[in-house]
């Protein structure tokens, strides 16, 4: 597990969404989460506050998941920004357009807790390879 | 490993000569929307469906499902809820896909009959009828209609276009197929893991 006091940002427009996502990252010992509704909001909170990590659906209103990717890696102050996909869209070509927009991890619903530690600790994995 | 579960979109379509229009037949675990004139028809015992619209713009859609055991739906934690979640985003998203606005959106809900009673001590409609209902309110999806619990199944008739629905209680089964087929959807449940499985990076 990672430091425990690292901070989420989960965006998705459905709450009871939002609810799991924070409740399952409780009970994997991270409970430093905030929550956004679309990527505008997403955005905007990311940009405001420090954030460690971002968990984001795909679809959503006025900006969704994928975009909002692209501006995350398109701002230099957020850039590096761990992102991990969180989607009901199961297609290969969304998957791809994830990875190559500069996803971290993608996830599919309906997921399990296994399956979000097991992506989460995959990333901090890599991340900690990387800054070594 | 078994398939993980998937809703998926029916493909079952016909022309109803009795409505006089197109029509989509859905099972449990599918869902169907659409923006033109069209029929979407269930028959519902313990599982639940949903008739989602946006009232302005006339795209609507209906899902056909029931929630796995898997503990207290109300939990976030648990499987329940995580797959009746999913269910029920599936049918959202592609209305929004379709043109929808959240904000207009609103629901008919039917189903969650105590069919299966004898089978199991649960009440597994109830259950079922519960979570739609819980959804919808934290999701702020207004609820304009439902025919909910009970012990007959139904059969749905929804006309997305005017939001009108048809149900008809069905106070004797001809034969075992709905039973039948809602017991298989329960075990398919039960067998394949309720969670999604990529591994791209």
């Amino acid at each position: 597990m990672a430091d425990p006091n690292t901070k989420f940002l989960v965006v998705d427009d459905f709450s009871t969404m939002r609810r799991i996502v924070r409740n399952l990252l409780k009970e994997l010992g991270y409970s430093n989460v905030e929550e956004a509704e679309d990527g505008v909001d997403g955005l905007a909170k990311l940009r405001a506050g420090n954030f460690d990590f971002v968990v984001s659906d795909w679809n959503m209103p006025n900006m969704d998941g994928l975009t909002m990717l692209q501006q995350i890696r398109a701002d230099a102050a957020l850039s590096r920004l761990p992102v991990l996909m969180v989607t009901a869209e199961a297609k290969k070509e969304n998957i791809i357009a994830a990875a190559q927009a500069g996803a971290n991890g993608y996830v599919v619903k309906p997921f399990t807790a296994a399956t979000l530690d097991e992506k989460l600790s995959k990333i901090f994995e890599k991340l900690e390879k990387a800054g070594a | 490993m078994n398939p993980a579960i998937e809703e998926q979109l029916a493909t079952n379509l016909y022309y109803d000569r009795t409505f006089d229009c197109e029509a989509a037949k859905i099972l449990p675990g599918e869902y169907y929307f659409t923006n033109r004139p069209m029929l979407i028809v269930t028959v519902l015992g313990s599982c639940v469906a949903a008739c989602i619209r946006d009232r302005i713009s006339g795209v609507g859609g209906m899902n056909h499902f029931m929630l796995p055991d898997g503990g207290d739906a109300s939990n976030p934690m648990s499987v329940s809820m995580r797959y009746g979640a999913y269910a029920m985003e599936v049918l959202i998203n592609q209305l929004l896909k379709a043109g929808a606005r959240r904000d207009n959106l609103e629901a008919k809900v039917f189903g969650g009959g105590n069919v299966l009673r004898g089978f199991t001590s649960m009440n597994v409609g109830e259950r079922n009828a519960r979570f739609v209902l819980d959804f919808l309110r934290s999701e702020n999806i207004r609820v304009v209609a439902e025919d909910l619990n009970d012990v007959h199944p139904r059969k749905v008739y929804f006309f997305p276009q005017t939001g009108k629905v048809l149900v008809k209680k069905l106070k004797q089964l001809n034969n075992y197929t709905l039973v039948k087929r809602e017991q298989d959807y329960a075990s398919r449940l039960k067998s394949n893991e309720v969670s999604g499985e990529i591994d791209l990076f």
